[in-house]
């Protein structure tokens, strides 16, 4: 070993950079490489060159396909929110959460006589998103019994406001459907609506005390949401 | 695999569009999870450093363009790197190695050395081969197991210093070999 010429500094770098491509690099060298990696480009060049290297190691490891759970964990955890059928529907059952237990009190009411259905229909929902600030409704409708269960998670009205709920329906006026005073709120859901459930919508505005005076909305829309079957 | 295309999901990544994030996930999952299984050798380990390399992707895709390595050599470093630090975690005082392209700067005025790299690789296997035996093992086990100086020194029995110098020349003669 001593018959070796001492290692010139481009030696040294080049072995450094070899090093820290590996993983070997310990330490001392360690912080140096990864120092060096960051600011100096002929050595960040040698890094590189070393990985492209290396990485043939890898040509002879046979792909293996992944569990499908690998990808969903993925997407859950970096898009909590994210648009996939299923998870598109989560904030209805957040919003459940809290406005089905208002709705089957409710609902409860009419189980509890003899003659009670025993079958009921399709429940719809929706989440009410602000479309000024941060107002957040979800609403809960079950047209066979024709109820709506009204759930404010955030937001208020504007002071000396009070809000209020309508339903949008293609080429008609809005209908109100009632205000929404509380947090959590029943309000009826008309038989006319009910029939036309598949292409309503929901919004709410910010109407003086008592509510809008001639029907039809009059303040601005706060919130807005598509029913959809749940 | 189309190193374009890859490099344009990667691209596209980079501006945090998520339908480009999950094509490239189908595209080049299947390498990473066999690379990550090569190195732990487990399957629930496997698949979370499979995540952990994935949200690494995400996250750091906007530092893929100015590092000079090929889009495969970018993805497979980071699941390789990534799943060699989940087997060390467990060691005392172990520090993470460094993923590429998250902390090497723009390789600047010599963008073609990786490029020669690249195109020398394909001898990388048949180069291994004709090192000394135990220094070809050496240079696989660190990069595929994750072995440390001290393990390698232990595996061969030699002192710390000596596994150095022989690892030194095992890569000089490497290189040499793979510029031929």
């Amino acid at each position: 070993m001593t018959d070796l010429p001492p290692p010139t500094p481009e030696e040294e770098s080049e072995f450094l950079a070899a090093e820290y491509a590996l993983g070997l690099a310990e330490g001392e060298n360690l912080t140096e490489a990864r120092d060096r990696a960051r600011r100096d480009s002929l050595f960040a060049g040698a890094v590189a060159a070393w990985q492209e290297r290396l990485v043939a190691m890898t040509d002879a490891i046979a792909p293996v396909a992944p569990p499908a759970r690998v990808k969903k964990a993925l997407i859950k955890s970096l898009f909590p929110n994210i648009r996939v059928p299923f998870m598109q529907r989560l904030w209805v059952w957040q919003g459940l959460t809290f406005a089905s237990l208002a709705m089957l009190a409710v609902l409860a009411m009419p189980m509890l006589r003899p003659d009670a259905p025993t079958i009921a229909g399709p429940i719809y929902g929706t989440q009410l998103t602000g479309t000024i600030d941060d107002l957040q409704v979800y609403a809960v409708l079950d047209p066979s019994r024709g109820g709506i269960a009204v759930t404010r998670t955030a937001g208020a009205p504007p002071t000396g406001r009070v809000l209020e709920l309508w339903a949008l329906l293609p080429d008609a006026a809005p209908v109100s459907l009632g205000l929404v005073p509380d947090d959590a709120t029943h309000l009826k859901l008309p038989p006319e609506i009910a029939a036309q459930i598949d292409n309503l919508t929901l919004a709410i505005s910010d109407e003086p005390p008592g509510g809008a005076p001639e029907g039809a909305p009059t303040g601005e829309i706060r919130a807005v949401g598509t029913v959809e079957e749940i | 695999m189309d190193r374009e295309e890859i490099e344009r999901l990667i691209a596209r990544v980079a501006l945090k569009d998520r339908a480009a994030f999950e094509e490239l996930y189908d595209r080049v999952s299947a390498k990473l999870f066999g690379v990550c299984l090569r190195v732990l050798n487990k399957r629930a380990a496997a698949e979370d450093a499979m995540q952990d390399t994935f949200v690494k992707i995400w996250n750091n895709a906007d530092r893929y363009q100015a590092n000079g390595l090929s889009p495969m050599t970018w993805l497979i470093t980071i699941a390789r790197n990534t799943s060699i630090d989940r087997l060390r975690a467990r060691k005392k005082g172990h520090q993470d190695i460094d993923t590429p392209g998250m902390e090497l700067v723009a390789t600047g005025p010599s963008p073609e050395q990786s490029a020669i790299a690249a195109s020398e690789a394909s001898k990388l296997t048949g180069c291994l081969d004709a090192l000394d035996a135990d220094r070809g093992a050496a240079i696989r086990g660190a990069y595929l197991d994750g072995e440390t100086y001290a393990d390698l020194a232990e595996r061969f029995k030699v002192p710390l210093n000596t596994m150095r110098t022989w690892l030194r020349r095992g890569l000089i003669s490497l290189r040499e070999c793979m510029s031929q």
